[in-house]
């Protein structure tokens, strides 16, 4: 299944140039409905607002970085079920095995093109359809 | 792949952010340098690289990746303890973040990076093989003690001074500026013509770049790219959201009149009617005015982001020169207009080498005369009423009075009369006159006695004003005061029989009236004194080359930054805050632009300095008056 276009995204990144990458990535798949937060402590707050169905998120962020966010996404009653792709330049084998570990739903490496994107979200679309 | 076709945008949007990200990474290394175990500041700087490779992978940069994967890998290490940092690995990190910010350049220009420095590069490898930096060849040239030294290049060792200035045109720019001017002119039209045709028209920009860009002169290309940039600006958006909010609030207010109105044509003019157009007129009054101010502030724009490019300049410069010296920043977050931010750049950068180059002392002179080797360089900003006062203070040797006015009079600049009738004041402001240098030996790194009367020109352009203070031994400081926006200047309307004409407040003392029996004849002018102080009376009319009609009955005290004088004027009509409309292709002299007044008259803006300097050729010409009578 190509999941809902009307899935809510949050896109969390520091850096806003890479906000936009990614949002716009997603809208060349049909998703437009995406917000962004700056770092995990702002995700959270949002988070926490509601209505988010998916998190895309970078590893390497001030305050909070992404991994801290995944676990407390995952340690949350509330926010657990969220599906989260975690975004990073680094392909490195004891990141990608953090990731997993603290639950991450996917792994993409920078830079992406949204063809990879595209996979890695059906992936995690299909694995929120079986369950 | 080097297409950026379809990319302008994202590449936009990436070089103002990864730019800021840079200097704020220059900082970090700044204060590294004084703390080196500082884990806080080894992750920012290690999260600085990563972000900026990040960003740079989408855009295909691969040799910026590279150089900033190596970069970060370093930082890795060093954060987690791996590895310590010495004075040698510091240069290699400084000569690869210079690396980065070329490579921004090229990208500016929409041409990818070309490999980095390979010299940087190895010395990146070598490091992160675990070889002493120390050992690759000239990287160890540039501590401080060989500073000195390394300005003579020793032969068959790269010159990493100057290649650091060629990498980064940062620690030359100001004496490879004037000699690139054209260059960068060249560049820019060369690039107006190339920008708008699609990359696909050259399939090979790194063979372009080549022919592009004359070797030895990066620094050209960076500004003119820099220039064209500068044409964004990046608002909080919950300014924008008042800007909306207001504008919505007057389209409302405007309807509430536009119903009054009907009413009143209708023949309702009742006391209710009158009331409430009262009412929507003072709310119009009350929006308008918040508007203004809310437009205002979405050009305002923290002065830190200037000067967080300072302390790195004055790092290099410092470390050029074998001194030791501090930039110490302060008042970061005060907000100026954004094209004053601009304009600010230059003289701010000159004042600043010229605080490091001559204004503090080397280290030894220093200890000789009990100071502390490490010499401070201030640079401040603060708002202060409707002015921004920036200061460059220095803890150096101080200016001598006696010796400007002997150079000076050296120099030919003025004769040795009127240098004996300057004061201490006077003096000092010598330095701004054109073709003055303190120095008689040229130095290589500031002084080319082409700048500090740059400097003034640029901050009065800017209607604002430099003064000196300097005390002996103790150090100099430098004081700018500006006004906080360009586009609405407050005025005092004077009338010249029943013709207003404004006058910049910021240039009025005080509004005294003319007693006639008063004045005194000296030397051929009038004069008048006030409070002990002889100022000529000058009156607006002949300034203007009016008939004087009439001996004038007030007198404007107004204070330029080279001279004080008495305007005679008829009468004055108030103070306003005029909104400049420039005369852009008919400008006659001494005028500076024109406003409208409530009732609508238009109303000629005088700039009194050109009008002086008119006044100044005419005396000079009919034997009465020189300028310097004026001083």
């Amino acid at each position: 299944m190509a999941g809902d276009p009307k899935t809510r995204f949050l896109v969390v990144d520091d850096f806003s140039t890479m906000r936009r990458i990614v949002r716009n990535l997603l809208k060349e798949l049909g998703f437009t409905n995406v917000d962004e937060a700056e770092d995990g402590a702002i995700a959270l707050q949002k988070l926490q607002g509601g209505g988010f169905e998916f998190v895309v998120t970078d590893w390497n962020m001030p305050n909070m970085d992404g991994l801290t966010l995944l676990q407390t996404i995952r340690a949350t009653p509330t926010l657990k079920h969220l599906p989260v792709l975690m975004i990073t330049a680094e392909a490195k084998k004891e990141n990608i095995i953090a990731a997993a570990q603290a639950g991450a739903s996917g792994y993409i490496v920078k830079p992406f093109t949204a063809g990879t994107l595209s996979e890695k979200l059906n992936k995690i679309f299909e694995k929120l359809g079986q369950a | 792949m080097s297409d950026f076709a379809g990319m302008e945008d994202l590449l936009q949007d990436f070089l103002q952010e990864a730019h800021d990200l840079l200097s704020d990474v220059d900082n970090k290394l700044v204060d590294l340098e004084k703390t080196p175990d500082d884990r806080g500041l080894l992750n920012d700087i290690f999260r600085g690289f990563h972000t900026v490779k990040g960003g740079a992978g989408f855009l295909n940069a691969t040799e910026l990746v590279t150089l900033c994967h190596l970069t970060e890998n370093l930082f890795d290490r060093l954060r987690n303890g791996e590895m310590e940092l010495t004075p040698e690995l510091m240069d290699v990190i400084m000569a690869a973040t210079k690396g980065v910010r070329d490579m921004f350049g090229e990208l500016g220009q929409m041409v990818q990076p070309q490999a980095a420095d390979p010299h940087v590069i190895g010395a990146l490898q070598g490091a992160l093989r675990g070889e002493l930096p120390g050992a690759v060849a000239g990287v160890a040239n540039e501590s401080p003690a060989a500073a000195p030294a390394a300005a003579n290049a020793v032969p068959g060792e790269p010159d990493w001074a100057a290649m650091h200035a060629a990498v980064s045109g940062q620690a030359a720019e100001g004496e490879l500026m004037p000699k690139a001017a054209p260059v960068a002119k060249a560049e820019s039209a060369a690039h107006a013509v190339v920008a708008p045709v699609p990359a696909k028209e050259a399939p090979s920009p790194f063979g372009r770049r080549a022919t592009d860009r004359p070797a030895g002169q990066p620094t050209a290309t960076r500004r003119a790219d820099e220039r064209a940039r500068e044409n964004t600006i990046r608002v909080d958006t919950s300014r924008l959201d008042q800007v909306l909010n207001l504008s919505g609030e007057i389209g409302l207010t405007k309807n509430r009149l536009t119903s009054l109105r009907a009413d009143i044509l209708a023949g309702k003019n009742d006391a209710e009617t009158l009331h409430a157009l009262d009412q929507a007129v003072s709310q119009l009054d009350l929006l308008v005015s918040d508007l203004q101010n809310s437009v205002m502030k979405t050009r305002m724009q923290p002065i830190g982001r200037l000067f967080q490019k300072y302390p790195r300049i004055a790092r290099d410069l410092a470390r050029q020169l074998g001194k030791d010296v501090e930039l110490v920043l302060a008042g970061e977050e005060t907000e100026v207009d954004k094209t004053m931010i601009e304009d600010l750049a230059d003289p701010l950068i000159h004042l600043i080498r010229n605080a490091v180059d001559h204004g503090v002392e080397m280290p030894e002179e220093r200890a000789a005369s009990g100071k502390s080797a490490k010499s401070l360089v201030r640079l401040e900003a603060r708002q202060e009423g409707d002015h921004i006062v920036l200061i460059i203070a220095d803890d150096g040797r101080g200016m001598s009075a006696e010796r400007i006015r002997a150079k000076a009079v050296d120099k030919g600049l003025i004769s040795e009369e009127e240098a004996n009738t300057l004061d201490e004041r006077q003096s000092l402001n010598l330095i701004f006159l054109p073709g003055f240098s303190t120095k008689t030996q040229i130095s290589d790194v500031s002084g080319r006695g082409v700048g500090m009367d740059v400097v003034k020109t640029n901050i009065q352009k800017l209607n604002g004003s430099v003064e000196i203070r300097s005390e002996p031994g103790k150090g100099s400081v430098f004081i700018i005061s500006l006004p906080l926006t360009l586009a609405i200047l407050p005025v005092l309307l004077v009338l010249l029989g029943d013709q207003p004409f404004a006058l910049p407040l910021s240039l009025v003392r005080e509004i005294l009236p003319i007693d006639q029996q008063r004045i005194q004849e000296v030397g051929g002018k009038e004069t008048l004194v006030v409070r002990g102080e002889v100022l000529p009376v000058v009156s607006l009319a002949r300034l203007l080359g009016w008939p004087l009609e009439r001996p004038p009955e007030y007198g404007v005290f107004m204070q330029t930054a080279e001279r004080s004088f008495i305007l005679g004027v008829d009468s004055f009509a108030g103070r306003d805050d005029a909104v400049i409309k420039s005369l852009e292709d008919f400008r006659p002299k001494g005028v500076a632009g024109v406003t409208t007044l409530s009732n609508g008259q238009i109303v000629l803006i005088l700039d009194m300095k050109e009008l002086l300097a008119d006044l100044g050729q005419h005396a000079e010409a009919g034997n009465a008056l020189r300028a310097l009578d004026f001083v």
